[in-house]
């Protein structure tokens, strides 16, 4: 695990994710449950991070927290510098928009509307014109290999097809830090390894991402993978070559 | 297998020198399959015994070309065919560990499942990296190799799953 030495924090890997010490229970007395016991993981920027784990391991939870989802009983939450928990909800919501891209199994895209549009919401809510935001979804779904369906409805789509665009909505507005949940959800091996390929090619490109799996295959596309059990991590894998930034 | 059917398919490109065969072979495999040149030329004179193989004239460095005969090409097209048996694997050293392990007074099992659990992943997320920018058949050799790890990983996670779930035996 990546202790939490400033000394060691060298500027080739700059952290835009620090969790310390997080906790979180549900509930109270006899019947709480403790999803999360005393977690504390980095992600630096250029960054690739797997966390593996049974369900009921903690894994959502934590990836919830990183994203300031939710928030924690204990412990701190610190985004590009910022600490979560002394943002006022709007402080909030707007980090969440700007600085954090998610992507989850189900996230869904809105029906009735087309991927470009779906890709552009994020940004359109956060203020910027509609040309421009338009333009900037065409660019990140070219990016992500979707550019040619960009006027299609998520049910003109298959599930890669829709997630591919999911990913790029995750994306749009040059957000640093990306969390996944599951990401590749159903779909079979080869589109699985392509939407790894993406967020790999994201994280050599400066991004921070975070993801969840329960699959060993797709955990092992990251540069560290960490084992959650009982809301607590119990060891982590990580490659012998430090990843070229 | 089988290294003389991995050198008869190289030869159906043309006749091939024993070093040839030998670079082409690693080439082809990713190099997950490391040949010495002893290996393949004991190979190619049990195949020239059997007819698989002619040698051609030598060189004057003294080296022959092999081609593939006839008959060589018949059974390459026979192998080809022919599904892989599940083949009688060397007893699994791991699995052996761990049953070892449950049984032995005293034994952490469950560090010895972690322990397996991440060694495993940091080989798969060697393989995944040599994946980036493999020619097809180097990537789905590879491919064969990450399911395989993946295939330990998953029944580690249910060895956890069922400890976790059992009364420990024999305390």
């Amino acid at each position: 695990m990546t202790p939490h030495d400033p000394d060691s924090d060298t500027a080739a890997a700059v952290v835009v994710a620090r969790l310390i010490e997080v906790s979180r229970v549900h509930g109270e007395g006899a019947g709480a449950v403790h999803a999360l016991k005393g977690v504390s993981l980095d992600v630096a920027a250029g960054e690739l991070v797997a966390v593996m784990g049974p369900s009921g391991s903690g894994k959502s939870t934590l990836l919830n927290l990183a994203g300031g989802l939710d928030r924690p009983t204990s412990g701190t939450v610190q985004v590009e510098g910022v600490e979560l928990g002394e943002l006022s909800a709007a402080g909030l919501a707007a980090l969440r928009r700007r600085s954090v891209g998610y992507v989850f199994q189900d996230l869904n895209l809105i029906p009735s509307l087309t991927a470009v549009e779906n890709v552009m919401l994020p940004r359109e809510l956060d203020g910027v014109r509609t040309a421009r935001a338009r333009k900037e979804a065409l660019a990140v779904l070219e990016e992500v290999g979707a550019g040619d369906l960009a006027d299609r409805f998520p049910e003109e789509m298959s599930g890669g097809q829709r997630q591919r665009v999911a990913i790029a909505r995750a994306l749009v507005g040059e957000r640093r830090l990306l969390l996944a949940d599951e990401p590749t959800g159903a779909v079979d091996t080869l589109i699985g390894d392509e939407i790894l390929k993406l967020l790999r090619g994201r994280a050599d490109a400066g991004a921070a991402v975070l993801v969840v799996t329960h699959e060993p295959r797709y955990a092992a596309w990251a540069d560290r993978v960490v084992f959650l059990k009982d809301g607590e991590i119990v060891d982590s894998a990580e490659t012998g070559l430090v990843s070229a930034r | 297998m089988t290294i003389r059917h991995g050198l008869l398919a190289l030869l159906t490109q043309g006749p091939r020198y024993g070093y040839q065969l030998r670079a082409e072979f690693e080439a082809s495999t990713g190099a997950t399959w490391p040949l010495n040149i002893g290996q393949v030329y004991t190979t190619l004179s049990r195949m020239e015994r059997d007819g698989l193989v002619a040698p051609g004239e030598q060189d004057d460095q003294g080296r022959v070309v092999y081609a593939i005969t006839e008959k060589g090409r018949a059974e390459l097209d026979r192998w080809f065919a022919t599904p892989v048996a599940q083949a009688d694997r060397p007893r699994d050293e791991l699995v052996i560990k761990l049953a070892m392990a449950i049984t032995a007074p005293g034994v952490d099992v469950a560090r010895v499942v972690q322990a397996q659990r991440s060694a495993t992943m940091r080989t798969l997320q060697e393989l995944t990296r040599a994946k980036r920018g493999a020619a097809i058949a180097q990537r789905l050799v590879l491919d064969s190799m990450i399911f395989q790890a993946e295939a330990e990983q998953r029944w580690l996670a249910h060895c956890e799953a069922v400890l976790a779930a059992s009364p420990k035996e024999g305390t």
